[in-house]
C-alpha cells in the first residue's frame, strides 16, 4: 500500500485529528485571506463608535478606539502564521541539523560543543530569554523570530541527536557502508530521513509554541511592532474589561485557544498516522 | 585450482579495553580462491565477525585496531588503502551479507530505491537502467513478481524475501568477494536452505569466492568446499569439507562436531 495513503486513511479515522485538522483549515483559511488581500485589511480603520456592541456592522464589535474587533482579530491570523511558520521552519531545521552531526559524531568535539550549548541555552529561563533578546533588539521586528529560534532548536536537536545514535549502529547503516556510501550520504540520506517522525511533530509543536510566545511577547510589548496581533489585543483589554467590555478579550483569547487546540489535535493525530514503524503489516 | 582473489596474511585485529588491548584476532591467513565457497566456523566470539569486519575495513573506528602484512584483493592491498579508495571498492569488489536481513533495510525508502543503488553508484547508470538491472537480478534470484517487489516498503517483505533483495544488492555489481556473515541464522530451516542455494548460484554464475561465516556445521557439510576452524581467534584447522568431518586433526574441530551430532541427534 502507498505510504501517503495509508496515512491519510488512517488520519481519517481518527475523529480528533479530523476536528484538529478542520480547525487548522478554518485557520489556514483566514490566513490565506488576509494575504489575498481580502479578509482583515480594516484592522487599523477607526471609523466605528467607541466599544460598540456586537452587531451586523461591526461582528464582535469594535474597540477603544472605534476599530472593528473581528477584522483585527482575522488581521492576526496571519500575524501568528507567519511568526509560527518561519520560527517553524527554522527552529526544526537547525535542530535536525546540529542534532544530527552531535549524534553521529558523538563523544567528539562537534558532539560536545553542541551540547554545551544547548545546555547553556535551556539553562536560561525560556521566557526571560526570549524577552531579553528582543528587548536588547527593540525595533527590530525580526527580533523576536531570532530569539525563538535560537531557543526552540534545542528539544528537536536532542531528539534527533538521541535517535541519530540509536540509528547509526543499526545494519542497515552498516548495510550503506558495505556498498561503498560515503559518510555524509548515509548521513543525509539513510539516517536523517529516519529522524522525520521526529521532525514533523517538533515542527508542529515549534509552532504551536511560537505562536504561543508571540501572544506573550506582544502582550509585554515586545512583540509584533508594526501589526496587530493576539497579544496586541489582549492588551488593550486589560483596559476594558474592568469597565465592562469583553469583546476584544474574548476574540483574542478565543481565537488563541482555538487554534491552539486544532494544532495539538492534529499533531497527536499524525504523530500515530505517520510513524512508519506502526504501519500495518 | 583457480586463481586466488582474496589472499589474507597475519591478520590481527585488538580491541581496546579500556588502557589495555585484547587480541580477537591473531595473526589469521588464508587464500580464497574464484568460485571457491570458503566456511569460517567458530562459536560466538571467536573472532569470525571481526575477521570479516576487519577485510571490509568497517571496524569501528577509535575502538578497533587492525595489523595485517596484506589483505590482497585481487591487485590491491586492501590493508594499505585509504578510506575513500576503499568505499571504491566496498560493494563493487567486495561486499557483504548480513545476519539479520530485519534491519539491514532502510524502513523508510522502498525496496526498489534501496536496491538500485549499488548500480547507481558504482556503475554509473541511470535511475531508469538501475531498475531494470535490479529487476533482472531479482528475476535470477527466482522472485516472482520483481516490479513489485521494487515498490514494497522492507516492512512488507519476509526475512528470506528480505535476506535475498540484500543479496541482490551485494551481488549487483558481481563482486570478486561476498562476505556472508552468518547469513540465515535469523531464518527458519526452509527459508535458510533456499537463500543459501541462491547465494552459492549466484556465487558461481558471477565467479564470486564467498566466504561464509557460520557456526552451523550443517551449513558447512552442504555448501562449503573448504572450512576454516577458528578459535580464540587463531585458526586451528583448514581443511576440505570431506577431510573436516571424516577426519578432523584438531581436538576443537573435532569436539565442534560432536557437539553437532549431538544435537542432530
Amino acid at each position: 500500500m502507498n505510504g501517503r495513503v495509508e496515512t491519510w486513511s488512517r488520519l481519517k479515522g481518527d475523529p480528533a485529528g479530523v476536528a484538529g485538522l478542520l480547525i487548522v483549515g478554518v485557520f489556514l483559511l483566514l490566513a490565506a485571506g488576509v494575504w489575498a488581500g481580502v479578509l482583515g485589511q480594516g484592522w487599523a480603520d477607526a471609523s466605528g463608535g467607541r466599544w460598540e456592541s456586537p452587531g451586523a456592522e461591526h461582528w464582535f464589535g469594535t474597540n477603544v478606539l472605534g476599530q472593528d474587533i473581528f477584522e483585527r482579530s482575522v488581521y492576526s491570523v496571519r500575524t501568528a502564521f507567519e511568526i509560527g511558520l518561519v520560527v517553524a521552519v527554522l527552529s526544526t531545521l537547525l535542530g535536525a541539523a546540529l542534532g544530527a552531526l552531535s549524534g553521529w559524531y558523538a563523544r567528539t568535539w562537534v558532539d560536545g560543543t553542541v551540547m554545551w550549548l544547548k545546555g547553556v541555552l535551556d539553562a536560561i529561563p525560556f521566557y526571560l530569554f526570549v524577552a531579553a533578546v528582543a528587548y536588547a533588539l527593540q525595533g527590530r521586528p525580526w527580533a523576536m523570530h531570532l530569539a525563538m529560534v535560537a531557543t526552540f532548536w534545542t528539544t528537536t536537536g536532542r531528539l534527533v541527536r538521541a535517535e541519530v545514535l540509536k540509528l547509526r549502529g543499526q545494519d542497515f547503516v552498516r548495510a550503506a557502508r558495505t556498498i561503498g556510501l560515503s559518510d555524509a550520504r548515509i548521513l543525509l540520506r539513510h539516517v536523517l530521513p529516519n529522524t522525520s517522525h521526529i521532525l514533523l511533530v517538533q515542527g508542529t509543536l515549534a509552532l504551536v509554541a511560537a505562536i504561543k510566545t508571540e501572544v506573550i511577547l506582544s502582550f509585554l510589548g515586545l512583540g509584533v511592532q508594526d501589526g496587530v496581533s493576539w497579544g496586541l489585543m489582549l492588551a488593550e483589554s486589560t483596559q476594558e474589561v474592568p469597565a465592562g467590555h469583553f469583546a476584544n478579550f474574548a476574540a483574542a483569547s478565543g481565537m488563541l485557544f482555538a487554534l491552539l487546540m486544532g494544532f495539538n489535535l492534529l499533531a497527536d493525530a499524525l504523530q500515530d498516522a505517520m510513524d512508519p514503524r506502526q504501519a500495518s503489516l | 585450482m583457480s586463481a586466488t582473489v582474496l589472499s589474507v596474511r597475519k591478520l590481527s585485529v585488538f580491541l581496546r579495553d579500556g588502557r589495555a588491548e585484547q587480541t580477537v584476532v591473531d595473526g589469521v591467513s588464508f587464500d580464497l580462491a574464484a568460485g571457491e565457497v570458503l566456511a569460517l566456523v567458530g562459536e560466538s566470539g571467536c573472532g569470525k565477525s571481526k575477521t570479516a569486519e576487519a577485510i571490509m575495513g568497517l571496524l569501528p573506528s577509535g575502538l578497533a585496531r587492525l595489523e595485517a602484512d596484506e589483505i590482497r584483493l585481487g591487485d590491491v592491498n586492501l590493508a594499505r588503502l585509504g578510506a575513500e579508495a576503499m568505499r571504491r571498492v566496498r560493494g563493487r569488489d567486495l561486499s557483504m551479507v548480513f545476519q539479520e536481513p530485519m534491519t539491514a533495510l532502510d524502513p523508510v525508502f522502498r525496496v526498489g530505491n534501496q536496491l538500485t543503488t549499488p548500480f547507481r553508484r558504482h556503475r554509473g547508470q541511470s535511475r531508469r537502467d538501475a531498475s531494470n538491472s535490479a529487476e533482472a537480478m531479482l528475476r535470477r534470484l527466482g522472485m516472482p513478481d520483481p516490479d513489485r517487489v521494487m515498490r514494497r516498503y522492507p516492512h512488507e517483505l519476509s526475512g528470506g524475501m528480505r535476506q535475498r533483495v540484500l543479496l541482490a544488492m551485494a551481488m549487483a555489481c558481481r563482486p570478486q568477494v561476498l562476505i556472508a556473515d552468518e547469513p540465515t541464522t535469523a531464518l527458519d530451516v526452509t527459508t535458510q536452505a533456499q537463500v543459501l542455494e541462491d547465494l552459492v548460484r549466484l556465487g558461481q554464475e558471477a565467479g564470486t569466492a564467498v566466504l561464509l561465516i557460520t557456526h552451523d556445521l550443517g551449513v558447512v557439510a552442504h555448501y562449503a568446499d573448504r572450512a576454516l576452524v577458528m578459535q580464540r581467534g587463531r585458526i586451528v584447522e583448514e581443511a576440505g569439507v570431506g577431510d573436516l568431518f571424516r577426519a578432523p586433526t584438531h581436538d576443537y574441530s573435532r569436539a565442534l562436531i560432536a557437539a553437532a551430532r549431538g544435537l542432530s541427534g
